[in-house]
């Protein structure tokens, strides 16, 4: 290949000319071309080329850029002398070749760069307001130094002064109410809590009542849970049940009720399990995972599976507690904030002994009840063997249960037997598969298995090894992952042959044992009893079962029909026993999981080219972001003592982030927006505080008060700010629109669960049963697909929304269009869309007709027949005032010719009804 | 700002009567930072756009002049073939059956088996004589207006990933989908329905299921709404309430909110949940409208292959197929039409693990003829001008059976997707595989290079589509993607 022009030009140029002068000479060239994409405002693919350091340094994807006398090496040159008009760079138009000679002169000559002739500064990413110490308490400059709660007021007050606008006047009591009640509960008050109100307008007992109400934790809760992505399923495509997650959302539901400090709250959630809070830890793994099966059985899947699933939890510690986006650093040190990615595999590290799973919840009562279940289980599996011997017989005028995916068995009386041949002719779907075929003789023995020397064949298989395959169905090893799967839709047999005849009396089969599937399912079949002199005769089929029903997912309890009364004595006090035992082993195992990780020796982590797995580089020991402190430790430190570490740092009064985003996600909690719009976001591309020494005093009270979120609170919904009509000024408005300087109380719609929660409340039907195993939303609790709503109302799924079963990316058919997070990715704040979907199902819903009714009879039956009163009643209930005497007029002739329940069907979708006043 | 305060108060449907709204819009409503708000006044804002809160759906401009206005994705789940569809490699058919010399021992479900021939016979085609199976002929009739791209490769080979990968971007559950960020965008020319609308497969829901339409953490506005020709939208209708019952609550409701705005003036926000319910009313009779192919003419029937009485699952696709232009043909900004539903060993869906031959003759006698039904038709029509059409799926397939199968395992590396329609050069072929097809060699392109190249056709930098999310300006593309300029007209 040729010498491209440009070099013989370089030559010429090089060696006719003065050495080349990076002032004179190059940084004019940059400053044209490049610095528009590469210099101050902008650097793209990471790459600056008005710093010399950074310049130096390269891009995201091509570093180092420039690499002295080898020109021909330096991505620089390449870029801009490629002949891929896709690349070539400028991407406007390629450099003159007298330009590309000199940059080309000046790497050859040893890219001489002198220190300091950069016209941009290099800006210390660290001098940043949310990264620098509290200041100390005394310290603050309150405008004008009064008792704490009024000084909140001073902070605001301060601020509007300076804006030129002043505090709205104060909101009538009744919306304050609301206001209060509705930020405290999630629920409106109710008429007699009104009137008690009304009567003695002490404002701090309404707000004492509020935040000892059990309703407090379940409000604010639900704030917490939004930020850290919880559901109750395991995410991705196969979108399984979590079936164990809720103990650590009934955590956080007593942490807010019991005021935890915070600092202690955080430690739970990163140490709980050293703290006697082993729910707590649910935190670390509430991201989406993928499951072992879902993941490829190639090496490289596998640790891109690990490394997303560590990641998730660095992500989660880092935007929750710090307000940090350090997961942005884990391709590249971060573009704005002080993360390198080196900082952000060393965070990696505090967690890499960190497993998504179920541990042993360790109450005192669960390690009772535990305890008792491991005694009980080789009683249960003695009466299993003994009990086997007792299904009722085939063909004996007797209904037998129900074909099940997970076992069956087929009783006879003993027959000589050569050969056994199964026979599928029907299955609920797709083609049949078997996990394993058992068969017993009169000794109890299965003679069935290859160990034994038994021989097999079929009509036909669907091989995928290691998981489906013909010798699958003996090797005395049960589920999926173990099974026959026939090659025809519907139909297949298969065939055992026995190394001698044996007297056989029961055959054993299932789809999966495990449990875990119920498609592919033998819904009828035959089974046939070939002897020594090779003839054929049937000894079982579906004919004589329970006509098989798809909705019945119950497991068969064993019945006495088809006993014998002799074996029908001798078999029902086995079956009471195993009822009462299984029940309490269930109940024992259900308190004692939960999902909150389980932990090992942590991985080694080391820092990725890219965040490519496949491309590791230097090993990386734990260390918090050097930027804000200095604290690592070794690399044998074990696991329990990484995450111990990240958590005191993190929860320590010097961390400058902890409390202040804290503070902000609470003052968020009440006004709508933080004083840091960003609550998630406190790095540089964060929006700054709108006032930053409120902002900084806050969070000094709050540590001073012992990191009480229940102080906070009463500070603020006492406040002057707090109790402001939220009605709008139009001059005001127009100064800010947005209300950031609180110039009055910005009102907005209620979210998600608080509409469907103050429905229940008014139409009388919200059940306050508290925790425990969530509720169905929807006809199964996670999977591939279905979800279809559940329309009917009990009270079970009329509890508050938190306790829903929460599924992953399926939006709750009513109230997911009110923007109701998916758990998918964070949310830190909940935008409040309006679309004509949450008016459908708002107006014509099944859950609004039916509380609607409710509402109705429930109005009926405290004030009667009269029309007038029933209006009264229900406003007072929904509005919590009585309606005006137009408003009366008016609904008394709708109620007279259509009901009340139209009413109660306005009221719920009424912008009254729906927004915080 | 005084000037429009008064006017705020005016009952929603004032606000929402559409041709009263856009005409009156620079004096009814008054305000420049109005003008602002719908994009009337140019085009997007820099870092997207700005959500009037009364017309989420209003339609908003560009960053640059669009050649597509509207899309249809026609979304192949489970992951096609492409060697037996769009990427002939004939050194298979010689490699037939012995194995592939350092192959991997092991891919995404277990032990690698020998090579394979493709399943299907190929042929030219056409002006251009692209190389097409025979498992799809009547799409292959019309390759000479496609672009494919052969070049394609995903950073997921699992399902679930990959295809959140195709649809948001991203591995991770909970990102925004491509149509939330093109109606986020670009609203939509129809106010009367949904301005997204996904459609899924008559055989159930693809894998993933509503990541595929989701959100993310984009407003609640711009998920996709689910309908099909077997189920409409819910809650269109309250069960059991009767007409004047419903007329009755509507007016009631009706005059509790001008009341109550009335007490409030000058709060956009109650106007806008006042105007929703004016759009809603609206839905109400144009949905059931467009799910009503009775008035479709039997030749239009039959063109779709609706009126196939053999074929239940393919009548159904292709009923969707007509639902999918009937949208288009309204206005409406997005459609994503799903074909292949949830993992079931390949059976429901294009997961050929086990059977590939035998389970794609089914599959593709659902897709072929009604989604080249779908393109004529949207062409005879002059639609396809304005709107662009994608066939995608999350990835390929390997060149080798899996051991003791008959099906192929994922494949990431190098697969095809293509485009036609308005803004696309017609009878590409670019980027491509290995010659047994297990890599891309050439031109390759990461799926957000596909996705880039989709917004662009909308007038959409993809890199100028940004939300601001905890600390991230995210996009579609990540912080990726080039257009492929290869496949524009």
């Amino acid at each position: 290949m040729p010498f491209p022009l440009w070099i013989s030009a370089l030559i010429t140029v090089s060696a006719i000319a003065a050495p080349v002068d990076f002032v004179r000479d190059v940084r004019p060239i940059f400053q044209h071309h490049c610095y528009s994409c590469h210099g101050e405002k902008k650097q793209k693919s990471g790459l600056r080329l008005d710093i010399k350091s950074l310049a130096f340094k390269g891009g995201d994807k091509h570093a180092p850029d420039i690499i002295a006398s080898k020109p021909k090496d330096s991505p620089l040159i390449h870029f801009i002398t490629t002949d891929d008009e896709d690349k070539l760079m400028p991407p406007k138009g390629k450099l003159s070749s007298t330009e590309i000679g000199t940059l080309t002169a000046w790497i050859n000559e040893g890219a001489a760069w002198p220190d300091g002739v950069d016209l941009a500064k290099l800006e210390d990413r660290r001098d940043h307001w949310s990264f620098k110490p509290l200041p100390r308490r005394g310290a603050f400059q309150a405008p004008s130094a009064v008792e704490n709660r009024r000084s909140l007021d001073a902070f605001i007050d301060a601020k509007l002064k300076e804006k030129g606008l002043t505090m709205s006047p104060e909101a009538d009591p009744i919306s304050w109410l609301r206001r209060v009640t509705f930020d405290l509960t999630g629920l409106p008050p109710t008429p007699e809590e009104v009137a008690e109100f009304l009567k003695h307008k002490d404002h701090a007992a309404v707000v004492e009542r509020l935040l000892t109400s059990p309703r407090y934790g379940e409000r604010w809760a639900q704030h917490w849970l939004d930020v850290v992505r919880y559901a109750d399923t395991h995410g991705f495509e196969v979108n399984t049940e979590r079936p164990n997650a809720w103990p650590y959302r009934d955590y956080v539901i007593n942490a807010f009720n019991n005021d935890t400090p915070y600092d202690r709250f955080i430690k739970e959630q990163l140490i709980g399990d050293a703290m006697g809070q082993d729910a707590a830890t649910g935190f670390l793994v509430t991201a989406s995972v993928l499951l072992p099966g879902q993941i490829g059985k190639d090496d490289q899947s596998k640790r891109l599976a690990r490394q997303d699933s560590i990641d998730e939890i660095v992500v989660n510690i880092g935007q929750t507690f710090l307000g940090l986006s350090i997961g942005c650093a884990r391709c590249h040190d971060h573009k704005f904030d002080p993360i390198t990615a080196k900082d952000y595999y060393a965070m990696q590290a505090f967690v890499a002994g960190v497993e998504y799973g179920d541990r042993d919840l360790r109450t005192p009562e669960a390690e009772v009840a535990r305890a008792e279940a491991a005694r009980l289980k080789p009683r249960l599996a003695e009466i299993d063997k003994e009990l086997a011997r007792f299904v009722p017989l085939v063909k004996s005028g007797a209904e037998r249960p129900m074909i099940n995916a997970r076992e069956n068995a087929d009783r006879f009386a003993p027959t000589k037997a050569k050969r056994v041949r199964f026979t599928i002719k029907a299955t609920n779907n797709l083609e049949p598969c078997i996990d394993e075929l058992e068969v017993f003789n009169t000794s109890g023995e299965n003679v069935a298995l290859a160990t034994a020397g038994t021989l097999r064949k079929s009509g036909g298989d669907i091989g995928v090894a290691e998981r489906h395959e013909l010798r699958f169905i003996n090797d005395g090893r049960y589920g999926n992952g173990r099974s026959w799967m026939a090659s025809e839709i519907g139909k297949g047999w298969v065939e055992l042959e026995f190394t001698k005849e044996q007297t056989i009396e029961r055959i054993v089969w299932g789809r999966d044992r495990e449990g875990k599937f119920a498609d592919r399912l033998a819904i009828d079949y035959q089974i046939e009893i070939g002897d020594n002199a090779g003839r054929w005769h049937n000894v079982a089929d579906a004919s004589d079962r329970q006509t098989f029903d798809p909705k019945n997912k119950k497991l068969v309890k064993p019945t006495l029909n088809g006993l014998s009364s002799d074996e029908a004595k001798r078999a029902k006090p086995l079956m009471q026993e195993k009822a009462d035992i299984e029940a309490k082993i269930r109940a024992a195992e259900n308190e004692q999981k939960v999902f909150a990780g389980t932990f090992r020796a942590p991985d080694e982590i080391h820092l990725l080219n890219r965040g490519d797995p496949e491309q590791p580089k230097e090993p990386v020991t734990p260390a918090v972001l050097s930027a804000l402190a200095d604290l690592n430790l070794p690399k044998e430190s074990v696991e329990q003592v990484r995450r111990k570490t990240l958590a005191e740092w993190i929860a320590s009064p010097q961390n400058p982030l902890t409390a202040r985003v804290m503070v902000n996600r609470i003052w968020q909690g009440h006004f709508g927006s933080g004083l840091v719009p960003t609550p998630s976001d406190f790095g540089h591309l964060g929006v700054k505080p709108s006032h930053p020494e409120l902002l900084d005093w806050l969070a000094a009270e709050f540590i001073r008060s012992g990191w009480s979120v229940k102080h906070m609170h009463r500070l603020i919904v006492l406040s002057t700010t707090y109790r402001q009509s939220s009605m709008s000024n139009a001059i005001a408005a127009d100064k800010d629109a947005d209300v950031r300087y609180l110039w009055c109380f910005p009102s907005h719609r209620l979210e998600a669960e608080s509409i469907r929660d103050s429905m229940l409340a008014v139409s009388g039907q919200l059940n306050l049963k508290m925790q425990g195993r969530g509720f169905n939303l929807f006809d199964q609790r996670g999977g591939l697909s279905g979800f279809d709503p559940i329309e009917t109302f009990t009270p079970d799924n009329q509890r508050r929304m938190i306790y829903a079963h929460k599924v992953r990316r399926e939006p709750e058919t009513v109230f997911g269009a009110f923007d109701c997070p998916d758990a998918g990715q964070s949310t830190a704040i909940r935008r409040a869309s309006t679309t004509p979907i949450q008016a459908l199902n708002l107006f014509n819903s099944r859950f609004t007709l039916t509380q609607a009714e409710a509402f109705a009879s429930r109005v009926i039956k405290e004030v009667g027949n009269d029309p007038a009163k029933q209006i009264t009643r229900a406003y007072q209930l929904a509005f919590s005032r009585a309606p005006t005497r137009e408003e009366l007029a008016e609904t008394e002739i709708i109620i007279k010719q259509h009901g009340l329940v139209t009413l109660c069907r306005a009221l719920f979708n009424s912008n009254e009804f729906l927004f915080v006043p | 700002m005084s000037p429009h305060v008064e006017h705020l108060s005016i009952p929603g449907r004032v606000l929402l009567d559409r041709r009263g709204f856009l005409s009156n819009s620079a004096t009814a409503l008054g305000s420049i930072a109005l003008t602002n708000l719908l994009g009337l006044d140019g085009l997007l804002a820099a870092n997207g756009p700005v959500i009037d809160p009364a017309r989420p759906y209003a339609p908003r401009q560009p960053h640059f002049s669009a050649k597509a206005k509207n899309v249809v994705v026609i979304f192949c789940a489970g992951a096609v073939s492409q060697l037996e569809t769009w990427d002939y490699k004939p050194e298979l058919i010689k490699w037939d059956n012995k194995p592939l010399p350092g192959g991997p021992a092991v891919t995404f479900q277990g032990p690698a088996g020998n090579l394979a021939r493709p399943q299907y016979a190929f042929r030219p085609r056409g002006q251009t004589g692209k190389w097409v199976s025979d498992m799809i002929p009547h799409l292959a009739e019309l390759t000479d207006d496609f672009a494919f791209v052969h070049s394609l490769t995903s950073k997921s080979n699992t399902h679930g990933p990959a295809e959140n990968f195709l649809s948001t971007g991203f591995n991770l559950d909970g990102f925004p989908s491509l149509g939330a960020w093109v109606t986020y965008a670009l609203g939509s020319e129809s106010q009367e329905l949904p301005s997204y609308v996904a459609i899924p497969d008559p055989r159930g829901v693809p894998q993933n299921g509503a990541n595929n339409w989701g959100p993310g953490f984009l407003p609640a506005a711009f998920q996709g709404t689910t309908m099909s020709s077997k189920s409409p939208v819910r809650h269109l209708t309250a069960p059991g309430v009767s007409a004047n019952a419903d007329q009755a609550a509507r007016s009631l409701l009706q005059k509790m909110n001008a009341r109550h705005l009335e007490e409030h003036p000058g709060d956009q926000k109650l106007a806008a949940r006042i105007a929703s319910y004016e759009l809603a009313a609206r839905m109400q009779l144009s949905v059931p409208e467009i799910n009503d192919l009775s008035t479709e003419p039997a030749h239009i029937l039959k063109l779709y292959g609706a009126d196939d009485t053999q074929n239940a699952d393919k009548a159904a696709f292709a009923k969707n197929c007509i639902l999918a232009r009937r949208l288009i043909e309204r206005g409406v900004r997005f459609v994503q039409l799903f074909n292949g539903a949830y993992a079931s060993g390949g059976k429901l869906n294009w997961d050929g693990h086990s059977d590939l031959k035998g389970q794609y003759d089914v599959h593709a006698s659902i897709l072929d003829q009604p989604a080249a039904a779908l393109i004529r038709d949207l062409k005879q029509r002059g639609l396809l001008q304005d709107t662009l059409v994608v066939w995608c799926t999350e990835f390929g397939r390997m060149p080798f059976f899996q051991k003791g199968a008959k099906g192929r395992d994922h494949n990431p590396d190098g697969f095809t997707c293509w485009m036609t329609g308005a803004g696309v050069r017609p009878g590409v072929s670019h980027g491509e595989c290995d010659e047994l097809g297990q890599k891309a060699v050439k031109d390759i392109h990461p799926l957000y290079d596909f996705n880039a190249t989709i917004l662009h056709l909308l007038g959409l930098d993809h890199e100028r589509l940004t939300f601001e999310h905890n600390g991230f300006q995210r996009r579609l593309t990540n912080v990726e993607g080039h257009v492929i300029r290869e496949m524009l007209a």
